[in-house]
């Protein structure tokens, strides 16, 4: 029993130990740093341009057109933007390690198994707060954008914007281990931000594709889906859309951790 | 200890490291020698798992590498120096693989000085040359005060102190009884520093003995007719290979038998002197038929 505690208690301070070592090479270079704040920096910037976008579109329309006004369709529009910087972010945490080379020494010092967990780990340390700052300040400048025009808004306790206001920065932290995944795969930064942008706006697509292939990209692609789980009318219900993308971001997750334990560094 | 048995590593169709098995003793320096291409960056890379073997086992202080509980303090290893991310302060490079296995942050301080690189631990490691990366390397691998070391190729790009620098230092650790296993494709920097020497040349153990066992006394000789003589002294029981114009580097007789044979046969000699061979004659001599990239002859 005692033993069985004690290994549990260094197993513990093993994983902390590997965790605060992938802080400290987040933290100390600018790639990392600066995508982070660029992420909610566009935000801002794209819920405005957005909200003052919809600001016109609606002093211009017609009463019809006003009732089915939709004010989270504007604020949410940046999302398929940041969307790719949020995914860029964790893909870096693994490519960064084999642009440099550091990956060889990473895996020599804490081993595959836990190396990965740690930077799972990381991942969802660095992009939850990312996300969540990310879609609370685009949901409050588009709003803000529009209230001062006179263009009918969402509070944010509002049970439309709510959801997405609590599981939009789920969605995005599972989007960036999506991008974790991809960097594990590709061992290259070029290489896993270009499959991860391509993964996500696939989906633009889907009104120029044929019958079949739109439903496949426009309704059950994994970032889509999710996104269509968040809006006011989904047409999908909500927890298969959400389940498509957890599902999808496990299945990466597992493919990608099985790969790494199986070959060379 | 490291100990390695019947360890292979095939890469498709080329075996990189061929059933190789040696130990590496503690209280010494082993040298680690083979031309560029012979696999010794392979094994060391398998005896840290980063690759995984084909066959065979590895194993140090008795343990597989990945059962290490926190293997910074058990065995420290340098690679490749410039393996750093270029924008990270060696500070900060170092900070993390102590923080990975829970090494006291002091440790960072310590061997940032003992490499002596403490005024330049706050500049990005990027901005090193290519001596003061190797130095990084080395306090990386000293961080966790290890009993085993491996060090692959750490004199190259090092100024002449940097050298005299590493080797003192190897001595040092092998001599508080430590493991340390360098590599190297220079065999007369390994004369300098090494105890033992493991050798291997496409992938397969060549030799594998206590330095002195390399140098072995030889007889030189010049004369008009070395092809001929050559022949005889093969046929007497000799070792023989061209030296330079007309010389003849025999092994496994002594200066006056030569002598005799030859005033035997009435071979005109010039010049007939006992030597040593050096290390590097007898590296040249053990890998001449297991060298990757050689130059045409």
């Amino acid at each position: 029993m005692k033993a069985a505690d004690a290994m549990r208690a260094t197993g513990t301070m093993k994983a902390a130990g590997a965790l605060r070592a992938e802080w400290t090479k987040f933290a100390s270079i600018r790639a990392t740093v600066v995508l982070s704040g660029a992420a909610v920096a566009v935000s801002g910037l794209l819920a405005w341009l957005f909200g003052s976008a919809a600001t016109r579109d609606y002093t211009e329309a017609t009463a019809a057109e006003r009732l089915r006004f939709d004010p989270m369709d504007p604020a949410m529009r940046g999302v398929f933007i940041v969307q790719l910087l949020v995914a860029g972010l964790g893909a870096l945490i693994a490519s960064s390690e084999y642009g440099s080379g550091t990956i060889a020494a990473s895996v020599a010092a804490v081993g595959r198994r836990r190396l990965v967990a740690a930077k799972a780990g990381m991942t969802v340390l660095s992009a939850l707060p990312v996300s969540v700052a990310a879609i609370w300040l685009m949901f409050g400048v588009s709003m803000a954008t529009m209230a001062s025009h006179g263009v009918p808004t969402l509070g944010a306790g509002d049970p439309a914007a709510l959801i997405t206001l609590l599981v939009g920065p789920l969605v995005l932290t599972s989007l960036a281990l999506v991008g974790l995944s991809l960097g594990l795969l590709a061992r290259g930064t070029a290489a896993a931000v270009n499959i991860s942008t391509a993964l996500l706006l696939l989906p633009v697509f889907a009104t120029v594709s044929p019958g079949w292939l739109r439903n496949v990209i426009g309704v059950y692609w994994p970032n889509t889906a999710a996104f269509r789980a968040l809006s006011a009318d989904p047409d999908l219900p909500r927890l298969l859309g959400l389940g498509i993308l957890a599902g999808f971001t496990a299945v990466l997750l597992g493919v990608a951790f099985a790969r790494f334990e199986s070959r060379d560094v | 200890m490291i100990q390695l048995s019947g360890l292979t590593k095939r890469h498709g169709d080329v075996l990189a490291v061929d059933d190789l098995t040696f130990t590496v003793r503690p209280g010494a320096v082993t040298g680690f020698l083979g031309p560029n291409g012979a696999g010794k960056t392979t094994t060391m890379r398998m005896v840290l798992g980063l690759d995984r073997p084909t066959s065979g086992t590895v194993t140090v202080n008795g343990r597989a590498y990945r059962d290490l509980p926190q293997p910074l303090r058990q065995v420290g290893a340098l690679l490749e120096a410039q393996a750093v991310h270029p924008r990270r302060s060696a500070r900060n490079h170092l900070r993390y693989l102590a923080q990975s296995n829970s090494l006291p942050e002091r440790r960072v301080a310590e061997v940032l000085d003992l490499v002596g690189l403490t005024d330049a631990a706050g500049r990005g490691a990027g901005t090193f040359s290519l001596g003061m990366s190797q130095r990084l390397g080395i306090a990386a691998a000293l961080l966790g005060d290890p009993p085993v070391l491996l060090l692959d190729e750490p004199v190259n790009g090092l100024d002449p102190e940097g050298v005299r620098w590493i080797r003192t230092l190897l001595r040092g650790l092998a001599a508080e009884g430590r493991t340390v296993l360098v590599s190297s494709h220079l065999m007369s920097e390994m004369a300098l520093t090494a105890d033992r020497l493991v050798v291997i040349g496409k992938g397969r153990l060549i030799a594998e003995s206590d330095l002195d066992a390399f140098t072995e006394s030889g007889v030189l000789v010049r004369t008009p007719d070395h092809v001929a003589f050559g022949r005889r002294l093969e046929l007497a029981g000799a070792r023989t290979r061209p030296g330079n114009e007309g010389e003849l580097l025999v092994t496994g007789m002594s200066a006056p038998d030569v002598g005799r044979l030859a005033a035997a046969e009435g071979v005109t000699l010039f010049e007939l002197a006992p030597r040593r061979t050096t290390l590097e004659e007898a590296f040249m001599e053990l890998t001449q038929d297991s060298v990757e990239f050689g130059a045409a002859r």
